[in-house]
């Protein structure tokens, strides 16, 4: 237990950025949009955080402004989705390349400098708790609203009229306009929301998870979270959980890295081999063949594609 | 007659305006990002033809640029997002150095075999995609990045495991290939006549594939629309086998450019970023074999040129890909069904008055 228990607290501060920029995307893709930018939009969102951090010399000031960033980056795709009709995944592409690219020329003067960190939240009771409160409760305030973010995105996606509209429109824009929806404003909003929490996510790599800025600052794991998205079969719960397995690998290979000496470089490529094979794995289950599932096994595997997803909206005439 | 010439100036125009309203957006861009635009572009230009060997070195970069942008045609003619093109580059070029290690490596024939293997290798690449998207339905962008990935850490493995040079373990690469394995040059400037003949062949089987054959009508057919096409009798299946390997194919002969004709030895970039620069490439030339080749030689321009920004004008080698991609996105944008119904209707409106 002694060994375990510090990993387990290890894991879920270790995901905090996967977890927000999976449910971010969960939401996204929900509203029927991919933002493929998301490994773009996280490198330039650990730097906006980093260094606005660094100039205002207020971690949760930088924090902010990653979310807003996030969100500006999510706008442009939609806003050339629905008005402009352009390809999600083209734009998403490009976005990536010059996203990516931006955050190395604008990082130039940030590479391996120090910078403030953010406030440690210190809950009175509830650190108490024995075994994971002095350690869940004494982590700083990402690491808290990763956790909570996982409920209260379920809450907003299942439990409130607002996210049954923006499944409607994932689902079926046509359909959700003859019940008065708007599906134009449902996408961007779901959108910005999702764009929000990916740039948060960028932020919680830089100054928390892996503290500081270098050049390709997130190392892929972009990427990793839209397969993970795919993982959780657009479920924020579940697309977490994933995120806390690849943590969870993250660790493994990092406590594997002292005993295999020469192998470092190519360690952190093994989550891409993992990431084939587990949407192998998934995609058995996604779609018709889940209706075949038993009954107590559908909501841990599989899960249905948003009907309209990466599709333009049609307009009615 | 008169009619006709006035439209066709009128696009004219309308592609000059294009032209120079992505020439401003850049311009801008430039000096937002600290540099003069006119020191950049004149940098650029003696960057990339200044010296008859830097227009040398420019040829040199197109090829593999051009070989992959022709290899992305034929896959996102079949509707296929081909991001595993990277690694597609790597395993070619994996190949050649197998080659250029072996017994093979000494002879005079080695080049032609570099060739011939790093096509196998790329095409086999491309086709375990094509694999994991028939047979597994994994999405071929997913599927084409876990391949690029696994390419990447293969190929640092092969440079600081197995070939690794005498003594040390290093990842700035592996021993130099053997003369008898670079691809052959002519006159005082090192000039390489087998990329481009390779380039050009290739332009000619890409285009003649795409828009006269059978082949190249069901692989469009396919691409528009997947399902429809089982009903003409027509296997989508196969001919996604088909565009994974042809691209792959290529992709891996612009690998055994790259690591036999430029590098001369394997390095983990080996593939310089040219596959995912070749999608912006193909992105922008709306999938037009004979535009796509114009703008690989616009965009391999520029990497050469910009190589030099660093050194001359202190901005950080960034800088090209960011005006890269910036274009593309501007081109997409003006390209996008809003703006081109807003130029058909001033077209039809000078129609109708005629």
């Amino acid at each position: 237990m002694t060994y375990f228990e510090p990993s387990f607290i290890t894991i879920i501060s270790l995901s905090a950025p996967l977890v927000f920029v999976v449910i971010g995307e969960t939401i996204t893709e929900r509203s029927g949009v991919v933002n493929l930018s998301v490994e773009g939009t996280i490198l330039i969102t650990a730097l906006t955080a980093f260094a606005v951090a660094i100039s205002t010399n207020n971690a949760s000031l930088g924090v902010l402004s990653a979310g807003l960033v996030g969100s500006l980056i999510a706008l442009i795709i939609v806003l050339c989705d629905i008005k402009l009709n352009m390809n999600q995944i083209a734009v998403g592409f490009v976005l990536t390349i010059l996203c990516g690219k931006l955050s190395s020329f604008l990082g130039q003067n940030y590479v391996r400098i120090p910078g403030p960190s953010l406030p440690k939240v210190d809950l009175p009771i509830l650190k108490n708790i024995p075994y994971i409160g002095p350690s869940l409760f004494n982590q700083n305030i990402l690491v808290l609203l990763s956790v909570l973010l996982i409920p209260m995105a379920w809450f907003f996606l299942y439990r409130t009229q607002f996210g049954l509209n923006l499944r409607s429109v994932g689902e079926n824009p046509t359909s959700s306009m003859s019940r008065g929806i708007n599906p134009e404003l449902m996408r961007i909003l779901g959108t910005i929301i999702g764009g929000f929490l990916i740039g948060i996510g960028g932020a919680a790599f830089s100054l928390h998870a892996k503290y500081g800025w270098s050049e390709g600052h997130t190392g892929n794991y972009g990427w990793i979270c839209l397969a993970i998205v795919i993982f959780g079969g657009w479920n924020p719960i579940r697309a977490a959980l994933g995120a806390y397995a690849f943590g969870a690998f993250q660790l493994i290979a990092l406590k594997m890295q002292s005993i295999t000496i020469g192998f470092t470089q190519v360690l952190p490529l093994i989550p891409f081999p993992l990431m084939i094979m587990t949407l192998i794995f998934i995609q058995m289950f996604n779609g018709e063949k889940r209706r075949k599932l038993p009954v107590l096994l559908k909501p841990i595997i599989g899960g249905i594609e948003p009907g309209s997803l990466g599709k333009p909206l049609k307009k009615e005439k | 007659m008169d009619n006709k010439l006035k439209i066709n100036l009128l696009n004219l125009g309308f592609i000059t305006i294009k032209l120079l309203v992505t020439f401003l957006l850049i311009s801008l861009i430039i000096l937002l990002l600290g540099g003069s635009p006119s020191e950049v572009m004149e940098s650029i230009i003696y960057g990339a033809f200044g010296k008859p060997q830097k227009i040398v070195k420019t040829l040199l970069i197109w090829a593999p640029i051009a070989l992959a942008s022709l290899a992305l045609l034929i896959t996102f003619s079949a509707g296929l997002w081909n991001i595993g093109i990277e690694g597609q580059i790597i395993a070619g070029s994996i190949g050649a150095t197998i080659i250029a290690r072996s017994a093979l490596g000494e002879s005079i024939a080695s080049p032609y075999i570099q060739i011939f293997i790093g096509l196998i290798f790329g095409g086999l690449w491309g086709l375990l995609c094509g694999f994991l998207r028939v047979k597994f339905n994994v999405h071929e962008i997913f599927g084409g990045l876990g391949l690029d990935f696994v390419a990447s850490g293969l190929i640092v493995y092969l440079i600081i495991g197995p070939w690794k040079r005498a003594g040390i373990a290093s990842t700035s690469g592996t021993d130099i290939f053997p003369d008898a394995s670079w691809l052959p040059t002519l006159g005082k400037y090192n000039f390489q006549i087998i990329p481009l003949v390779l380039v050009i062949g290739s332009f000619l089987i890409i285009f003649i594939l795409i828009k006269y054959t059978n082949l190249g009508l069901r692989l469009r057919a396919t691409g528009i629309n997947p399902s429809s096409t089982s009903r003409y009798k027509i296997n989508s299946s196969l001919y996604f086998y088909y565009a994974f390997a042809i691209a792959g194919a290529l992709a891996g002969i612009a690998g055994v450019v790259q690591a036999a004709g430029f590098h001369h030895k394997l390095v983990p970039a080996i593939s310089g970023g040219y596959g995912f620069l070749s999608i912006l490439i193909v992105l922008a030339s709306s999938r037009n074999p004979i535009i796509t080749m114009i703008l690989s030689f616009f965009f391999a321009s520029m990497i050469a040129g910009g190589s030099q920004l660093q050194l001359r004008l202190d901005l950080h080698s960034s800088m090209i890909s960011i005006i890269l991609s910036s274009i593309v996105l501007i081109w997409l944008v003006m390209r996008s069904s809003y703006l081109n119904n807003m130029f058909n209707k001033i077209t039809s409106r000078l129609n109708l008055e005629k």
